[in-house]
């Protein structure tokens, strides 16, 4: 299994280029609005990863990777493990960038940048938690098509919860939700991501190429 | 003698109305066995089955004398595979491959690797994408080899390569055939490279085995008699498999070349090639 996510790191090494690309471009973008600057490594790092399917799936690389002695379940399963390493890598980066703006910008409110970094992140677990099984059934192309129909799904569905709710009711949940989001964030992100590779490993295990 | 490879009422459906099977198969070791069959007749399907690519809808499997499914992992460590089409992403280079397959592979040899690829000249830096088509089928080779292998699964491993790399690839897969432990599996449709090499044909129709025989016997018994129409109508049926009608003359394939000219004295049975065997069992009409 190490091996595959060397291979994955590989394929992005060698794209290293373009990912320094794609981040400068977006964080200039970005640069007007200090808050929004703390997505960006997370949602490239998203972006390059989705590239790796990409090229697997131009080179047939998976009826390859089967005949190595390596388990369908373990090809899964080093995907998710490279898309966190990712994960860590881009937050890693986000707090590097935001240590730099500090020295140019002195009212900058460390918490609330914590919380919006937390939340950033999160945010990109989530598409990747729904997106992975997508591809895995339908391929790059249409698990994107897949992905965009799921995030407007949720949304809509979200918003016709919350408009549902009695928000004076719920502003216990909000406080609790505020005392402990360092540690609700991590761990949603954790079971949906968990949650998705059993999902997708199903996919896979009866899958054929 | 020992099997590599046992294959038991193997079935295999697609949505098409194609299908593999239902087929059983011993693949004796030691050997280079060749796989033929038109575009379609089931060659890659088979293989794909083999390695468990594809899920099979029935049959049983065996290599080295372990079932394919429950004990995968262990029976994949000695095997060693060129797929048509199907090789690392192409932005990788020769390099991270062997960083790769390190951690992939218990008993890979990076020094055999490279051997490999300073043999077929093949250049370490560059990716996969700027490699010429023989290059890349090279260092799909050298990798399938680099883990000592025991069995080597190849689809078309000669398919688009000119004929000095061809020669080249043969020669190397002659070379792995040296050991007695070793074998060959190796689908094709240029006939001319296994008429070289395989020791045994097995070849493919429509998803059903049409003939598995020593290269041996076939290209010392069979044979092709040309004949007119009148000539044609002297010979029994029971003496040939197949014929083809052409313009003005008739081919037919016969089983037992030295037979069949002593019994038809005045006509000329030819040898034949593996090539014409196809055609005349594929595109000619059967007797049987």
């Amino acid at each position: 299994m190490l091996g595959l996510i060397k291979k994955d790191l590989l394929m992005i090494k060698g794209n290293m280029r373009q990912v320094m690309l794609f981040l400068i471009v977006f964080l200039i973008l970005a640069l007007q609005e200090n808050n929004i600057i703390v997505i960006v490594p997370v949602f490239v790092s998203m972006m390059v990863f989705i590239t790796t399917f990409s090229y697997d799936e131009y080179n047939k690389w998976d009826a390859y990777a089967i005949t190595l002695p390596i388990s369908r379940k373990d090809i899964v399963k080093s995907k998710y493990i490279t898309s966190v390493i990712l994960w860590l890598i881009a937050l890693l980066v986000t707090v590097v960038i935001v240590g730099i703006m500090g020295i140019f910008e002195q009212n900058i409110d460390y918490f609330e940048m914590f919380g919006m970094i937390l939340g950033c992140a999160l945010s990109i677990v989530l598409l990747e938690a729904v997106m992975f099984p997508l591809i895995f059934k339908f391929g790059v192309e249409k698990g994107r098509i897949g992905l965009f129909v799921g995030v407007f799904a949720i949304a809509a569905l979200l918003g016709f919860v919350f408009t549902g709710i009695d928000l004076e009711n719920t502003n216990g949940f909000i406080e609790l939700f505020n005392k402990y989001y360092y540690v609700l964030i991590p761990l949603v992100a954790i079971i949906l991501l968990v949650i998705s590779y059993f999902v997708s490993k199903r996919i896979y295990l009866k899958k054929e190429f | 003698m020992n099997k590599t490879i046992e294959i038991k009422n193997l079935i295999k459906r697609y949505d098409s109305n194609f299908q593999l099977g239902e087929l059983s198969l011993d693949i004796p070791s030691g050997e280079i066995i060749g796989l033929i069959g038109e575009n379609g007749a089931g060659k890659t399907t088979l293989i794909k089955s083999i390695l468990g690519i594809l899920q099979v809808n029935k049959g049983e499997i065996k290599i080295f004398g372990n079932d394919t499914i429950k004990n995968a992992a262990k029976i994949k460590e000695d095997i060693g595979v060129v797929l048509d089409n199907t090789f690392f992403p192409e932005i990788l280079n020769a390099k991270d491959i062997d960083s790769i397959m390190k951690s992939i592979y218990q008993s890979w040899d990076s020094k055999l690797y490279y051997d490999y690829l300073k043999n077929f000249d093949i250049p370490v830096d560059s990716i996969i994408k700027k490699l010429s088509k023989g290059m890349r089928k090279k260092l799909e080779i050298a990798t399938a080899l680099a883990h000592h292998p025991k069995l080597l699964v190849l689809d078309e491993p000669t398919s688009g390569l000119d004929p000095v790399v061809r020669n080249e690839v043969l020669d190397i897969f002659l070379k792995f055939i040296e050991d007695d432990e070793h074998t060959i599996l190796f689908s094709t449709h240029i006939t001319s490279d296994l008429e070289h090499i395989a020791d045994e044909i097995i070849f493919i129709d429509d998803g059903k085995v049409l003939l598995n025989k020593s290269r041996d016997d076939i290209l010392d018994n069979y044979g092709i008699l040309k004949c007119n129409l009148d000539e044609f109508a002297k010979i029994d049926k029971s003496d040939y498999i197949a014929y083809k009608k052409n313009k003005y003359s008739y081919d037919i394939l016969v089983s037992d070349r030295n037979k069949v000219s002593k019994k038809y004295k005045n006509m000329v049975v030819d040898k034949i090639t593996l090539e014409d065997l196809m055609v005349l069992m594929i595109k000619g009409d059967k007797t049987c």
